[in-house]
């Protein structure tokens, strides 16, 4: 299991280097202290073994997450160019159901890029949001991005 | 013109316009998590955008991939930055900006 995770975690990074440098052969030496540093660091920062990824879940989180982008650039842009951009802004707490840990970093950053929604402070227990207008139902979204998370990394919410 | 060179220009124009938006919300937006937001989102559909346009032109696979790759690093930067700067303003107390009937 976890040979397998670090064989898959050199195929990226060696893919990773060969984008990067378009398929240059002349490249590989330093390309090689590159991936074993990020294999190292990798390893560090998220040994392997905490948590698996579900393709379908990928799948899924992939569609929703590109088509709440379209929507979040378009109501970003609109506001911009309307002359009161009609906020209500305030800041909410909600509390997590994500076990710590890669999950609630994945949270944290789809939240900055969806609609009306920015992670301000992420505590072990609560994530607060700045968001654009309080009104919105702000908390379902949240739940939905959270169980699309959660079954792409195979992990059950706890009860909140 | 080609049908993939229009596409590209209809892509890359749209793009530019998202940019153009973020960048007068970040100007016009009042206080610094609301221009955050501009920020975040823009970099999120505006270069997204510029991306897919470039896609039509690019000479070979491995160019389309590196691409894509700065998309998504350029995503996973600008999210990142945007939560450390609206933690450390929220840290130092800089209370956000409220709508006039809400601080009734």
């Amino acid at each position: 299991m976890i040979l397998r995770t670090v064989f898959l975690r050199i195929v990226l990074f060696i893919a990773v280097w060969w984008i990067l440098t378009q398929g240059r052969a002349d490249s590989w030496g330093v390309g090689l202290i590159s991936i074993v540093s990020a294999l190292i660091v990798s390893l560090v920062l998220l040994p392997p073994g905490l948590f698996r990824f579900s393709f379908a879940g990928i799948f899924f989180f992939l569609l929703y997450f590109l088509s709440r982008s379209l929507k979040s650039g378009i109501q970003v842009a609109l506001m911009a160019a309307r002359l009161d951009p009609g906020f209500h802004p305030n800041i909410q707490e909600i509390p997590l159901r994500l076990p710590e840990g890669l999950g609630r970093v994945i949270l944290v950053n789809t939240l900055n890029l969806m609609p009306g929604t920015l992670s301000v402070d992420l505590t072990a227990s609560s994530l607060y949001l700045h968001v654009l207008d309080e009104r919105q139902p702000i908390e379902a979204q949240v739940r939905d991005i959270e169980k699309l998370i959660a079954h792409m990394l195979c992990v059950e919410l706890e009860e909140s | 013109m080609a049908i993939p060179e229009l596409l590209s220009s209809i892509f890359l124009v749209m793009g530019a316009a998202f940019f153009m938006a973020g960048t007068i919300g970040l100007l016009r937006f009042p206080d610094v998590y609301t221009r955050l937001h501009a920020l975040a989102k823009v970099d999120n559909l505006g270069l997204g955008l510029i991306i897919l346009g470039l896609l039509f032109q690019a000479p070979g696979l491995t160019v389309a991939l590196k691409i894509i790759l700065i998309w998504l690093l350029a995503l996973a930067a600008s999210s990142a930055v945007s939560f450390l700067i609206a933690r450390r303003a929220l840290n130092r107390g800089v209370a956000p900006w409220k709508a006039k009937e809400q601080k009734i």
